[in-house]
């Protein structure tokens, strides 16, 4: 079997499965979304939708390339396809594996930045420090820019890390702004383990059963999201007085 | 200060205040009950009949020789209400 860089060989196959069933969850809280974008047409709704399809893109991208990579005949198909046009020198599992790894990047990260601009509430907007929060996310990205250039994989993880932090903020504003709702505690505390769970992946290199710790965090992060999901649509109708 | 409803939340209120009369009011009740003018509460009503939210049902009083009006919320209303709620939770929770 392949051994994809700082990947503990037992946990091949494991983490396709665990981002499977995050596609699923993704996938689930975006149809909901976009059920209410029907509803009420608010084009936070679709945006919010396509956030989560992104991640549900992203992910199910990086399982394609990543079955290929871990399963012999499958890697073996792909080889003499790609053959013809790459020529016999290809360096194919690093080559495709770089593609996956970039086909996640892009979608994942467009997707946080939505999610990011999406739980900003308007009344943020007038306070003193939202302008030089969004300075400091551009001042970030154009300093990744000039580092992408010499590109490492932790740079993606870490500017992850860096929009699930200010993602995490906003929902923790949201939670005390929303009377201490739980649904609202519960998505900032899976946003926070998302949160770790990048930064144990920028670490990966240091010690390989980080990506294990990573990926089992990150599944975590969206059963709590599942659950929240759960917990809203099992809401009752029973009379309620304003 | 509070902001202006939506006409979702117009329309849920309107429902909500039906609901909370045991499913039918009349539409005086309603109109004070979702603090709208007789006009525009009108104009929902005709929108939530015709969208079979609610229907009107008339009775005639012998007493006072004159038909009662009650606005009734139908299944289709109460399952409305409930997935507005849901959606209200799933707009707090989700901070949009």
């Amino acid at each position: 079997m392949f051994r994809p860089y700082y990947t503990p060989v037992w946990f091949n196959g494991w983490d396709i499965v665990f981002e499977g069933i995050i596609v699923l969850i993704a996938l689930l809280i975006a149809a909901y979304s976009w059920k209410a974008y029907k509803l009420n047409k608010e084009n936070r709704f679709a945006y919010f939708s396509l956030a989560l399809l992104l991640i549900a893109l992203g992910l199910g991208l990086k399982i394609i390339t990543g079955s290929i990579t871990y399963f012999g005949p499958a890697r073996d198909a792909a080889l003499e396809t790609l053959r013809p046009l790459a020529g016999e020198h290809l360096e194919f599992t690093h080559l495709l594996y770089r593609t996956g790894f970039f086909l996640q990047m892009v979608p994942v990260l467009g997707a946080l930045l939505l999610i990011f601009f999406v739980s900003q509430k308007p009344r943020d907007r007038l306070h003193k420090y939202y302008e030089l929060s969004q300075i400091a996310l551009f001042v970030y990205l154009i300093l990744l820019i000039s580092v992408v250039s010499n590109f490492k994989y932790f740079v993606f993880y870490l500017t992850s890390a860096v929009l699930l932090g200010l993602i995490t903020l906003n929902y923790y504003k949201n939670y005390l702004n929303s009377n201490q709702n739980p649904n609202a505690f519960r998505v900032m505390s899976a946003f926070l383990i998302m949160l770790f769970a990048n930064i144990f992946f920028i670490f990966v290199f240091l010690v390989e059963n980080f990506y294990v710790i990573a990926e089992v965090l990150l599944l975590v992060g969206f059963l709590v999201l599942l659950y929240t999901y759960y917990k809203i649509t099992r809401i009752k109708n029973t009379p309620l007085k304003k | 200060m509070s902001t202006r409803r939506s006409r979702l939340e117009l329309i849920f209120d309107i429902l909500l205040a039906i609901q909370n009369r045991g499913g039918q009011i009349k539409p005086t009740h309603l109109m004070y009950k979702s603090n709208l003018s007789h006009k525009l509460l009108n104009s929902y009503l005709d929108e939530l009949i015709q969208k079979e939210l609610v229907k009107v049902e008339e009775e005639f009083l012998k007493k006072r020789k004159a038909t009662s009006k009650t606005v009734v919320i139908t299944d289709k209303g109460l399952n409305f209400l409930a997935e507005f709620r849901r959606m209200r939770e799933f707009t707090d929770a989700f901070g949009l």
